[in-house]
């Protein structure tokens, strides 16, 4: 049930920006779609407000086919980047607007409204307008006005991207909170990978208007299905370096790092001709000092305390990120040796596809 | 301050000084013209100083003319000329800006085409078709022809085109329509535009001279600007009592305008486009 999409494509003119998405989320869960600008992303959470036509595929909403349902049918509530509030009403009558058009009850909508508002600590600024609010007043505000409607389906587009670092964080966990407290589904779209990580239930990773792949956060992170996932899941980025296989080595497979004049043992079970070229995806924290690893300069180091992050350039003029945890003598300047677990090794085909 | 700023300070206020000097003074000479007798208005001597207070000419047009008939005519074709305009040019512009139909583009082109064409070049065919409907000596036949008004659709299509889309979308998912939209969201959020175009049509419906002046030949029928040709035939050149016609029909205008003076400004800024 929740919210379920099949082969569902969108166009706009001869331009496709939506391909064939089929998704499956459950009732209650708490969705990220998340993607570089472009993906696809907002357009696909517009299509599931009805905001936009779909080209091809279905939509259900709780096993009701909501495909040609006009948006105000179809038990969604959408929480805009820009909040869209009506600056002409106070907060109140903002949040009631929906209810005053269904001609509900006023002391029914009072009670809503007022509800709402206990849920989002809103309720001394009721009678204000929104110009008299913070961003995160409004963005509050905003997300009442969805609570009021009693949606089957909360739908948020990039809703904390106007505010500042620290009110994001904020505003971050309130929204974690609220989904705790309400157990609505929630279709959340981001292109800020550390949003998706730590508010979903399921990521699901967008590029080109195709999905990538679908999965509870850490598998994404630990198991991505292609090199683009794994690329754009983790901060710092995952490093990539070209190999080439060399064969097998006590059952794991040999890789080497020609350009470095060095090698990496990778478990990986796919059986690869030798000569085949392979991208190694190597995440900073997996990355450690070794004996007889590929050498590495470190050009600059950003200690943030309990981690370290060492930017450091190979013998091949590519710069990588190494992750280090506890303190230590700087390494600034320094040319250090890394190599990483064959564990830990992750290895793309040129294509990009996982070879596992 | 310097002694050149001093200068400068001077200089400006006078020139300004005389201006208004320049500007006020037709309005001047026609109040002390109306609050003079006939006689003493043609007689040597009468100077720019006011030596009379005779309200004689103003008693006379009160009573001698149709003068409350062309108020009445004034008022309510300039009301309903305005009203009209301003709802039917918010709802064209709301069409042309928010709704997806074909020929939108056509529609706005054939608005802008027709800000281009001056009244005077119609007023022949609008003759002769509102004599044909039988509406010479009404007051649709006043009223008709004045109510497309490009510039008022020209001016809400740039505001609703300035609204976020979000804001629409948010009211369409709320379960709201175009009617809810319009009404209840734009119009609130430009209460500002609206009643800077009210004033300024207003304004031009009550001072329109040219169309009134063809569509009515009975004098209870036409409106204050018209009448005043009427007081100039019927008593040849009074000039006290034309004088105090011309300030009674233009009093109206004249308080509104005081009342309204920041909104007038505005509307006008806005509808020759230096504000937005």
């Amino acid at each position: 049930m929740g919210v379920t999409l099949t082969n569902v494509s969108k166009s706009f003119g001869p331009v496709g920006v939506v391909h064939d998405v089929s998704l499956d989320i459950p009732t209650g869960d708490f969705a990220v779609f998340v993607g570089p600008s472009g993906c696809g992303k907002s357009t696909l959470l517009r299509m599931i407000a009805g905001l936009e036509d779909t080209t091809a595929g279905t939509i259900s909403i709780e096993g009701r086919d909501v495909t040609d349902v006009e948006p105000a049918k179809r038990e969604v509530a959408m929480v805009f980047q820009s909040y869209a509030l009506y600056p002409h009403l106070t907060v109140f009558e903002n949040m009631g607007f929906s209810l005053s058009l269904k001609k509900t009850p006023k002391s029914r909508i009072k009670d809503m409204v007022h509800e709402a508002a206990r849920i989002l600590h809103l309720e001394e600024h009721l009678d204000k307008r929104p110009s008299q609010l913070s961003g995160g007043q409004r963005q509050r505000v905003a997300i009442g006005r969805a609570i009021v409607r009693q949606p089957k389906v909360f739908l948020f587009d990039e809703p904390l991207s106007n505010l500042d670092a620290e009110l994001r964080v904020q505003m971050r966990l309130e929204l974690a909170r609220l989904h705790k407290q309400i157990g609505a589904t929630m279709i959340y779209v981001t292109h800020d990978q550390v949003e998706a990580m730590t508010l979903a239930d399921r990521i699901f990773v967008l590029k080109n208007g195709k999905l990538q792949q679908a999965g509870k956060p850490l598998e994404l992170y630990d198991n991505p299905g292609n090199q683009f996932v794994g690329g754009f899941i983790g901060s710092p980025a995952m490093n990539f370096l070209p190999g080439r296989a060399l064969g097998r080595q006590d059952g794991l497979l040999r890789i080497g790092l020609e350009s470095l004049d060095a090698h990496l043992l990778a478990k990986v079970a796919t059986e690869l001709s030798e000569g085949t070229s392979v991208k190694v995806g190597l995440r900073p924290e997996h990355l450690r000092p070794v004996e007889g690893g590929f050498n590495a300069s470190v050009e600059m180091e950003e200690d943030l305390g309990g981690v370290s992050y060492l930017h450091a350039r190979l013998a091949d003029g590519r710069m990588i990120v190494v992750e280090t945890r506890g303190r230590r003598e700087s390494l600034d300047g320094r040319t250090v040796s890394l190599g990483a677990d064959p564990g830990d090794v992750l290895v793309f085909a040129e294509d990009g596809g996982r070879l596992r | 301050m310097t002694r050149t700023r001093k200068f400068e300070n001077w200089m400006l206020t006078s020139g300004t000084f005389v201006a208004a000097a320049l500007w006020i003074f037709p309005l001047y000479w026609a109040f002390i013209t109306s609050i003079r007798t006939e006689e003493r208005v043609v007689s040597n001597g009468a100077g720019i100083i006011p030596d009379e207070f005779k309200l004689g000419a103003y008693i006379d047009i009160i009573r001698n003319t149709n003068l409350i008939n062309w108020y009445i005519n004034s008022i309510a074709t300039a009301v309903i000329i305005t009203i009209v305009v301003i709802v039917s040019g918010m709802m064209c512009a709301y069409a042309i800006s928010q709704m997806r139909f074909p020929g939108r583009r056509i529609l706005y082109g054939v608005v802008l085409a027709s800000f281009m064409v001056p009244i005077q070049a119609l007023v022949v065919t609008q003759f002769i078709l509102m004599n044909d409907m039988g509406l010479i000596n009404t007051w649709a036949g006043i009223i008709l022809p004045q109510l497309v008004v490009p510039v008022v659709i020209i001016v809400y299509k740039q505001f609703f085109d300035a609204v976020p889309k979000e804001m629409r979308e948010a009211v369409v998912l709320d379960g709201g329509g175009d009617y809810t939209l319009l009404f209840r969201i734009y119009l609130p959020l430009n209460w500002g535009i609206t009643t800077a175009l009210a004033i300024i049509t207003f304004i031009m419906a009550w001072n329109q001279f040219l169309w009134p002046f063809l569509a009515v030949t009975t004098e209870d029928q036409m409106t204050i600007p018209v009448g005043i040709t009427q007081v100039n035939d019927a008593f040849g050149v009074f000039y006290a009592r034309l004088m105090s016609v011309a300030l009674l029909g233009a009093m109206p205008v004249a308080i509104a305008y005081l009342i309204f003076q920041k909104k007038v400004t505005e509307a006008v800024m806005i509808s020759s486009g230096v504000k937005g």
